[in-house]
């Protein structure tokens, strides 16, 4: 388990891409004023990698911000699970996640979201959104939001889905000539293009893109 | 162009189409009319090979080419469009790159070196015009939060970027206002020439004011009943499904 404490006023962001070790698990501590953003991509081409990213992050101070940014594709037999719990300890705090996984073959993902307001955490603004997409009828993915919200004058928002890739479209894109290969890249590309931009630097997200589409 | 011979197609185990004769000529344009629930747009589906759909019988030759052993991408490559009822919204796909990958595989499909770039948006250009397709509308994701008339005229945009041989133009009139219709309409005739073929499949005659057909089938369960001249859809209005099936 690593440890941060995010100081006073402070902006501290995190890349976590090696989801097999200990540096996947962090305990974090927010002071007043400060920003946490934490990028997680999943995207391990090893076909048995067991990974456990913990992201325990509490804010102790107000006016404190907190972005979970990740995405994932899921291949072979990984099994990857993501817990992310956020706690609000006090009055005008933000957090925003959104977490993405494709998973393919027989890979099992599961994404835990635990979110807690505590009673004196008045106004805070917490949202949280998972979708998934299964690319396999043996793939699996495990969803389970948990909200513990204990204060009244908040803004919290939840949504958790897991589908397939869409058979209208992809037929529709067959029918202008386009192979369902293809097709599919597209549609996974447009998928995690919001997780994406939040990284604001086209060169890494340049880079991500075409080894996404090299898990695909 | 296309020669169909007696096609039976079920799906869920139910039989919709029963035997579908239809010979189409290069410089043609075919409406197929019919009540609701008589296979018009099963007919529309199978050609562009809906997985949905099983072909039971018969066969189907496009430009000489068994059309029913070819995936939907070959098809389209082959230079089968069909312009959908309901055209699918694609979040995050940029009309663009929808686009240009529809194109490229097109020409890679015909021997022809990719679009670059340059060209490309050149040819996104001239093809907008003609139907009237705002910029604005070009550079955001497929049919995401078009309304009714601009997803039939950004359907008949695609088919001017493919130019394709045969057309199949499917309920392209529904949800369409006066205005809208003119403008489709407009497009395809401007599409229209020697060497392609269309297939007009509505409900109604009104279209047909637009786009003058050569031949009107009349389709009900599922099969051909009557063939005629454009004179055919004016008796259908007239006298309605009931006094021609």
């Amino acid at each position: 388990m690593q440890e941060l404490l995010v100081k006073q006023g402070e902006s501290k962001h995190l890349i976590i891409t090696h989801v097999a070790d200990d540096s996947a698990q962090w305990r974090i501590r927010q002071e007043a004023d400060s920003v946490l953003t934490v990028h997680l991509f999943c995207l391990d081409a090893d076909a048995d990698t067991v990974g456990d990213v913990l992201l325990d992050i509490e804010q102790i101070g107000g006016h404190a911000e907190t972005y979970i940014y990740g995405l994932g594709i899921l291949t072979g037999k990984q099994h990857i699970s993501v817990r992310t719990h956020v706690k609000h300890s006090v009055p005008d705090g933000k957090s925003n996640q959104l977490l993405k996984f494709a998973v393919r073959d027989e890979a099992q993902g599961a994404f835990i979201g635990e979110l807690i307001v505590a009673p004196h955490a008045q106004h805070t603004e917490a949202m949280q959104t998972n979708r998934n997409v299964l690319l396999s009828p043996t793939a699996t993915m495990h969803t389970q939001p948990q909200l513990e919200i204990y204060a009244d004058d908040v803004k919290c928002s939840h949504g958790a889905t897991t589908g397939q890739i869409d058979e209208s479209a992809l037929f529709y894109m067959q029918q202008r000539g386009i192979a369902p290969d293809e097709a599919r890249r597209l549609l996974l590309a447009a998928f995690f293009h919001d997780v994406l931009t939040t990284l604001k630097e086209p060169e890494v997200e340049d880079r991500l893109q075409r080894k996404i589409e090299k898990l695909l | 162009m296309l020669e169909i011979r007696n096609l039976h197609a079920t799906i869920a185990g139910k039989e919709i189409l029963k035997g579908i004769n239809l010979h189409i000529g290069a410089g043609e344009t075919h409406a197929i009319m019919g009540p609701n629930g008589a296979g018009k747009s099963t007919l529309s589906a199978v050609l562009a090979g809906h997985p949905a759909y099983t072909v039971t019988e018969g066969e189907v030759l496009f430009r000489g080419k068994d059309l029913l052993q070819m995936p939907p991408e070959v098809r389209a490559r082959e230079g089968l469009f069909l312009s959908f009822q309901y055209p699918v919204e694609i979040p995050g796909v940029s009309m663009t790159n929808f686009m240009r990958a529809a194109v490229n595989a097109k020409r890679e499909h015909e021997g022809k070196p990719a679009l670059n770039a340059g060209e490309f948006l050149k040819l996104m250009r001239a093809k907008r015009a003609l139907v009237e397709l705002d910029n604005k509308l070009a550079g955001r994701s497929v049919n995401e939060g078009f309304s009714g008339g601009e997803k039939k005229r950004n359907e008949i945009f695609q088919m001017a970027m493919l130019e394709p041989c045969l057309s199949i133009l499917d309920e392209t009139d529904s949800g369409l206002d006066i205005d809208a219709l003119r403008i489709v309409a407009e497009g395809v005739n401007k599409l229209h020439n020697a060497d392609n073929a269309t297939i007009v499949i509505t409900h109604y005659q009104r279209l047909l004011d637009y786009i003058v057909p050569d031949y009107v089938h009349i389709l009900a369960d599922g099969q051909i009943v009557r063939t005629g001249g454009k004179e055919l859809a004016l008796e259908l209005e007239q006298t309605g499904y009931a006094g021609l099936v």
